[in-house]
């Protein structure tokens, strides 16, 4: 179960503006080692912001980020991933023409030779793609295949499998099954909870309730840009979590009724 | 062998997107052998090569630049105001070196600016650098009145860029060669072509992954803005005369050689070889018209024709290839 003494990423009083939007209010949010923590609220509310943030993408107004215990200031994916904070994108995680051992090791090529001589290790690198996409349970195992033709579930599992290989502590997932057949969100959730069993964080976004229900130990609600609502999933049921979101039901109120 | 197989051979090649390319250069040979035998001549070979020199330098610029997922429509006017800059440098009185520096240089300075006026400036560069082509071509023309500049002075130097080696073969095709190598290597094989290839085909995952898209794109207009500048040396090097309006057509010309040779307009997707094949390819209708006596304005038409045709077919075989690859 997630550790509760020092959370593997966390942050204090993030926010952040685009002109005088206010995106994100003064948000913590902290996950530890191991934890799914899901990610939900209505469009607009902040989260992918707050993930972009989180992976460096878009740096924050005010506010500060501790990774492992340190604090940390990402001022691209590029800092993040070093730290292996990793996010899956719904439609943006692979690049469709290229082959899938290409994306695999985009921005983390193996090459060979010395200095500005050095060249693409192309059959290491297959040897990996195939290796991965045996993992996941891709049939077509062929690593010089176009990602454009993969399924979404397969091209999602690839690009989690790559952010697992080049390990990655904490993965963000952005809106995994938004795209998916029921039988492939199954596949990608079950996914889920096989990194969380190998220790590995994950930050699950997404609109359906009941799929962050299934695997999430953690619901985090944003509700405007501010964080309303940070429960453990047990105490808490999917219908509250849609009530919170759609403004039916005050936070206090789930709050109060955890208490009683 | 099961037919499923066979089908599966067969269709191999047309995961390559030079597909369309190799198919046209081989029909057109087969047409002009049969018009005229001395076509299949090693001579015709080198003469080929010789004159697909300067716009396929050029193509392999530009394709480059259009597969990290930009335009250059300024490079005819990179390739006129280079190569004059070096003439008059070599006029004044500067040494060779200085004025191929000067003239590589500045087809450099409009890839950075270019790459700046298109990333910081976000606009689509199409417009960026439509824009900086009239620009340059109005500074050409007001400084010029509109005359050409004549190299007036002995410049042995400059036969590293066309002297001719053999027969009709001439330097300017080795280093059209040698440059398609290099960057269809760099493309296909290093991890900066990796990048070029993503930055092209998704930015926004390539960036999401830690790629420096700017600096990706900014590199790529800048080799697209030397390859012009080496281009408009060498025709100088040629004829020792530059015109105002040298390379009028150029910049299309060379992304016609890059679409018939793969590359997508949206990026992403061609390879340079392609390009370069595909500038061998309209060298090879225009000699091959000339030999089998038509008048040689007919090539631009053949071009055209040609375009249309090598672009449905790159549309249609690609997804085969895909699906069945």
């Amino acid at each position: 179960m997630a550790s509760r003494e020092t959370p593997l990423l966390e942050l204090r009083g993030i926010t952040k503006r685009y002109g005088p939007v206010v995106a994100l209010h003064k948000v913590d949010f902290s996950i530890g080692r191991g934890e799914v923590v899901g990610l939900v609220g209505d469009n607009g509310a902040g989260k992918s912001t707050l993930a972009k943030i989180i992976v460096g993408y878009h740096q924050p107004d005010e506010g500060e980020m501790y990774f492992e215990g340190r604090k940390v200031r990402f001022r691209s994916p590029a800092d993040a991933r070093k730290m292996g904070i990793e996010i899956v994108y719904q439609d943006m995680a692979l690049v469709p023409y290229m082959s899938v051992y290409r994306n695999i090791f985009l921005r983390r090529e193996i090459t060979r030779g010395v200095g500005p001589f050095r060249v693409l290790d192309k059959e290491r690198m297959r040897r990996v793609a195939v290796k991965l996409l045996e993992e996941i349970g891709i049939k077509r195992r062929d690593p010089d295949v176009e990602v454009g033709v993969l399924s979404g579930g397969e091209r999602q599992s690839i690009a989690i499998a790559r952010a697992v290989y080049f390990g990655a502590k904490l993965v963000i997932l952005d809106e995994p099954t938004s795209a998916l057949s029921v039988k492939e969100t199954e596949k990608v959730l079950g996914y889920v909870s096989q990194l969380k069993e190998k220790g590995i964080s994950i930050i699950l976004i997404s609109h359906n309730i009941y799929h962050v229900y299934s695997v999430a130990d953690r619901i985090v609600v944003l509700d405007h840009g501010r964080k309303v609502l940070d429960v453990e999933r047990n105490l808490v049921t999917p219908e509250d979590i849609i009530e919170v979101i759609a403004h039916r039901k005050s936070p206090e109120e789930v709050v109060r009724k955890l208490k009683a | 062998m099961a037919p499923s197989q066979l089908k599966r051979l067969l269709l191999i090649p047309l995961k390559y997107r030079e597909v369309g390319v190799v198919t046209s250069i081989i029909v057109f040979a087969g047409i002009f052998y049969y018009l005229n035998e001395q076509f299949a001549s090693p001579d015709t070979l080198a003469s080929i090569a010789t004159l697909a020199a300067e716009l396929g330098i050029i193509a392999v610029g530009v394709s480059f630049l259009m597969i990290a997922g930009e335009f250059d429509l300024s490079v005819g006017a990179v390739f006129a105001a280079s190569s004059m800059l070096a003439v008059w440098m070599l006029n004044n009185g500067y040494s060779f070196p200085e004025a191929v520096i000067a003239a590589l240089g500045l087809g450099a300075a409009v890839g950075l600016a270019n790459a700046a006026v298109t990333l910081i400036g976000r606009i689509p560069s199409f417009i960026a650098t439509l824009g900086m082509m009239w620009m340059i071509r109005g500074v050409l023309l007001a400084i010029t009145k509109g005359f050409p500049m004549r190299l007036e002075v002995e410049v042995p130097e400059l036969s590293i860029f066309s002297a001719p080696i053999a027969g009709d073969l001439r330097v300017s095709a080795v280093w059209f060669l040698a440059l398609a190598g290099v960057f269809h290597f760099i493309l296909v094989s290093t991890a900066f072509g990796n990048w070029i290839q993503a930055v092209g085909g998704s930015p926004a995952t390539a960036r999401a992954l830690g790629v420096n898209v700017n600096l990706v794109k900014t590199v790529g207009f800048v080799v697209s803005g030397m390859s012009a500048a080496l281009a408009g040396l060498i025709a100088m090097s040629r004829f020792k005369v530059v015109e105002p309006v040298a390379g009028v057509g150029l910049e299309l010309e060379a992304i016609a050689s890059a679409v018939i040779g793969g590359c997508s307009l949206t990026g992403g997707v061609g390879t340079v070889a392609g390009a370069a094949l595909a500038a061998f390819l309209v060298s090879e209708i225009r000699t091959g018209l000339i030999l089998a006596g038509a008048p040689a304005y007919w090539y631009i038409g053949f071009m055209g024709f040609l375009l249309i045709v090598v672009g449905i077919i790159n549309l249609r075989v690609g997804k085969v290839g895909v699906r069945y690859g």
